[in-house]
């Protein structure tokens, strides 16, 4: 048994067929986006390895390949741009003003809420990056000195918020164009999100992944600035 | 089962005697290392990767082929790109009594923000694209 669960595939093969069980699981119940296969495969990995007794640094040893991957994953985020590239070149002064005003209202809210509350300064860096697509939320955790795994709990958070309130949310205010739908979801709740807005529609579901693009790229660009304030 | 179809270009010419899918992820990790180079070179502070996206963006939307070429690789990432938060989200069992120190307060800020800019992006788009639609500008 203990070679078994120490082999250095373990880690892996424990993760993928999580990842498939949670997936089936998921589709067979319909879909409900509490039950996200992100979240159940996670919550089975993390009971397992503590089960078994294997440390944390020995499963990412494992799964190194996985870890990876985000890399090329990171770069293909561009094909949802590409495919969307027309419509936005049309309304790209209306799509550059939402991402701003977006962003600065955002982050201003995370900061602002931490700040009131008296939360130390590595948690506040550790919290701006949760809109940002997870790829690049790590990195990006990365270079502003924020706690990683935080920053993808946070980050899944969201998603899995965008998921489940965001279309109701946004009813409620009115939003109806498909298009201002997509991208507001893509844009707080990046990859998660986009799978909800796909559901809806091809349209929203190509607005939500290039505003989940954009949004990486403008954060890229300006938290750091932001985090330096916060000791980054 | 004998002559492959010529028709599909991915299929033909430069790497077409490996899977579409691997030629593929070759292509999107050479974007990542010309990333990475661009920005030890540079001193750009961004991640390379994500420099790799840009490049991929520019060259991409010129040549049709760049793109066909990383879709097989690339669209099945994007597909399941959550399989590969599992490794990093598994850690939080380790950081789960710093998370539960200030779960409050970064629960209300995620909340908080995300109400927030997700209203605000919705509101604010969706006045914007009926104000060019009204102005006659042909709609996206």
């Amino acid at each position: 048994m203990t070679a078994l669960v120490h082999a250095p595939a373990f880690g892996l093969a424990l993760t993928l067929l999580a990842y498939l069980g949670a997936g089936e699981l998921h589709r067979r119940l319909g879909r409900p986006a509490v039950l996200a296969p992100v979240l159940v495969a996670t919550v089975v990995v993390a009971v397992a390895l503590e089960v078994l007794g294997i440390g944390y640094r020995e499963y990412l040893a494992s799964v190194s390949v996985l870890t990876l991957l985000l890399g090329p994953a990171t770069v293909a985020l561009a094909l949802p741009l590409l495919r969307e590239g027309r419509a936005l070149l049309v309304a790209r002064s209306a799509v550059l003003v939402t991402l701003l005003v977006t962003g600065l209202v955002s982050v201003g809210v995370t900061v602002g809420a931490l700040e009131v509350l008296g939360v130390a300064d590595d948690l506040v860096r550790t919290a701006l990056p949760r809109s940002v697509t997870t790829p690049v939320a790590l990195t990006l955790a990365d270079t502003i000195g924020a706690v990683a795994t935080l920053t993808v709990v946070l980050t899944l958070v969201s998603g899995v918020l965008g998921a489940v309130v965001g279309p109701a949310l946004l009813s409620l205010v009115r939003v109806r164009d498909p298009r201002a739908r997509g991208f507001a979801i893509g844009l707080t709740s990046h990859g998660i999100g986009t799978s909800r807005a796909l559901a809806e529609s091809e349209v929203a579901g190509g607005w939500s992944s290039a505003a989940m693009v954009l949004n990486a790229l403008v954060m890229t660009a300006a938290l750091p600035l932001v985090a330096r304030s916060f000791g980054g | 089962m004998s002559a492959p179809a010529a028709r599909d270009p991915s299929e033909r010419g430069w790497g077409a005697h490996v899977p579409a899918g691997l030629a593929a992820l070759g292509v999107l990790l050479a974007l990542q290392l010309l990333g990475t180079l661009l920005v030890s070179v540079l001193h750009l502070p961004v991640p390379g990767a994500v420099v790799g996206l840009v490049l991929l963006v520019a060259l991409g939307a010129r040549h049709r082929g760049l793109r066909r070429r990383v879709e097989p690789a690339g669209d099945p990432l994007l597909r399941h790109l959550q399989l590969l938060f599992v490794p990093p989200g598994v850690g939080i069992v380790t950081e789960s009594s710093r998370l539960a120190s200030a779960a409050g307060p970064l629960a209300l800020a995620v909340a908080g923000s995300f109400a927030a800019g997700l209203v605000v992006a919705g509101v604010v788009l969706q006045a914007l694209l009926r104000r060019s639609a009204r102005r006659g500008t042909p709609p996206a």
